[in-house]
């Protein structure tokens, strides 16, 4: 309980640190939307000219689609965790100065990451709409998957960012698991696609799921599976409880770490 | 009924000791290879303090260099943890320790004071009723909307204490901070500091300014080797202190 007071308690830093990095991205004009929803597309083209030259002749259709519908939760997914393996140490200076719950410092990068995501859905719904395959009445459970990556973000975020202040070199590594991890997830290729002795290794990936769950509401229109969402989600809320036990216990040397 | 507290801080039979590596291995790389060879050495610095501090008491912490002074009030506004012992505090702390957390030298004097007193906990509501005053506390009204890297070192350290000083903390921290700004605004902080201490809050004040700690409190802690040597009225403490640091 504890928890949620100290955030209630200090919410206008919460909110204050989040909205400067927000606004620090677009830069409060329409050119930093532009110049921040480059870099996933020019990523989408990319692989939409690679990938179906490797997988001769088993594509899928409107693979650009496809990929997008994957790519940008992904981006989401691995942004969020590699900025939390910095946010301690590069907040540094006030950590050691001043007391706040430091658990603010992962959640506000969390948080605005799942804002950036919520805004490059638009390039989702771009690509749905030029590709002629337009928008479906699932889209109304797009908020419900967008919380369960939430929760598991939160929850991975508070063991890294805690992890990381006391091995440094900790990041590299992230930053390495994040790329094969990125193959070990349905985003360029359809789960079906991958030989049967490797089918394990997506099953057992949480991103697997909620990837396929937005697939599922933008590119097949059909329901997602919430028997695996939901497993997925109780997963992701032990994740939070786990991740905060161990950040609380870091937490305590962090000022003495740096 | 709410439970009245008597006490604001108590410190029980708290033990402090750093680790210090002199060949610091930060990476996982180095903490496996040089598994057992990590030169370490513990520096104990607080041996077992116990202090309670009323409401509404104003106490100076008086001692030598790296007698752990400035450790112990980071203990209380728990920056840092004890490796034994408990600290308990009772309602809102605010710690005068280093000033100009969370300031960004490329923003304004007035955007710096909402990121700062964030930091301290207060929301936006708050601030707004604060800042006139906080603004006016400062004396940087006409330098109040430029950006903070063109201030004086002491025009920089009179915003953060205005911030500090203004947030209506009940307890209040300070750390030898009174050396910031010019004779005028020491004067001004010591007045700003009396009236609080007029107006009930509690606090602990740290300082080699053996006159100020007499001007300000009625009781002195004198902290030395990591032990608290005396305890009891300033002037008595003080006294002492100074025949047997002479
Ligand atoms: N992070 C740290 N790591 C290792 N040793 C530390 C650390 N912080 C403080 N110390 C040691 O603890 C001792 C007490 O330091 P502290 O800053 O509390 O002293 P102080 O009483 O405030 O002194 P001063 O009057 O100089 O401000 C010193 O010997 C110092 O070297
Ligand atoms: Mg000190």
């Amino acid at each position: 309980m504890g928890f949620f007071k100290g955030l209630y308690d200090y919410r206008e830093l919460l909110k204050t640190s989040i909205s400067k990095d927000i606004r620090g991205k677009y830069k409060n004009s329409i050119l930093g939307i532009f110049w921040s929803f480059l870099n996933p597309l020019l990523q989408i083209a990319v692989y939409a000219l690679v990938f179906p030259l490797l997988m001769r002749g088993s594509t899928v259709e409107n693979y650009t689609v496809f990929i997008c519908c994957g790519l940008i939760p992904w981006t989401f997914f691995s942004t969020a965790i590699s900025r939390t393996s910095f946010t301690i140490i590069e907040n540094g200076n006030i950590v050691k100065k001043v007391y706040f719950p430091r658990e603010i410092l992962p959640i506000s990068v969390v948080t605005s990451e799942a804002i950036n995501f919520v805004i490059s859905t638009i390039i989702i719904i771009a690509f749905v709409l030029g590709y002629g395959i337009g928008l479906s009445k699932y889209i109304i459970f797009y908020p419900i998957v967008l919380l369960v990556q939430y929760f598991l973000l939160i929850g991975i975020s508070f063991i890294v960012s805690s992890v990381t202040v006391y091995f440094r070199d900790l990041q590299h590594f992230i930053g390495i698991a994040l790329q094969l991890l990125f193959y070990a997830t349905p985003i360029v290729y359809a789960p079906g696609q991958i030989p049967e002795s490797f089918q394990w290794i997506i099953q057992y990936n949480p991103m697997t799921y909620i990837i396929n769950a937005f697939r599922d509401i933008f590119y097949y229109q059909q329901m997602p599976d919430f028997v695996s969402l939901g497993v997925v989600l109780a997963i992701s809320i032990a994740l939070c409880f786990i991740g905060y036990f161990i950040f609380h216990k870091l937490q305590k040397k962090f000022a003495e770490e740096m | 009924m709410k439970k009245e507290e008597e006490y604001a801080i108590e410190v029980q039979d708290v033990y402090k000791t750093f680790d210090v590596y002199l060949d610091k291995a930060n990476s996982l790389k180095e903490k496996m290879l040089f598994w057992k060879r990590n030169r370490k050495e513990v520096r104990e610095v607080l041996k077992g303090i116990n202090l309670n501090i009323k409401k509404g008491e104003a106490v100076a912490l008086i001692g030598v260099n790296g007698s752990g002074k400035s450790t112990l009030l980071k203990l209380m506004t728990k920056i840092i943890y004890p490796n034994k012992g408990k600290i308990i505090t009772h309602g809102k702390l605010t710690s005068l320790l280093e000033l100009g957390a969370g300031f960004h030298a490329d923003f304004s004097g007035r955007e710096n004071i909402y990121f700062n007193a964030s930091i301290f906990g207060l929301t936006k509501k708050e601030i707004d009723n604060r800042l006139e005053q906080i603004i006016e506390f400062s004396e940087l009204k006409d330098y109040i909307d430029n950006p903070v890297r063109t201030y004086s070192s002491g025009m920089f350290m009179r915003l953060a204490f205005a911030v500090a000083i203004n947030v209506d903390a009940d307890i209040l921290l300070v750390d030898e901070i009174l050396s910031v700004g010019d004779q005028h605004f020491q004067a001004k902080c010591i007045d700003k500091m009396k009236e609080l201490r007029n107006e009930g809050k509690t606090m602990v004040f740290v300082t080699h300014s053996l006159g100020s700690a007499k001007e300000l409190c009625d009781r002195a802690v004198w902290l030395s080797n990591g032990v608290i040597k005396m305890d009891g009225d300033t002037n008595t403490v003080v006294e002492r202190y100074i025949e047997e640091t002479k």
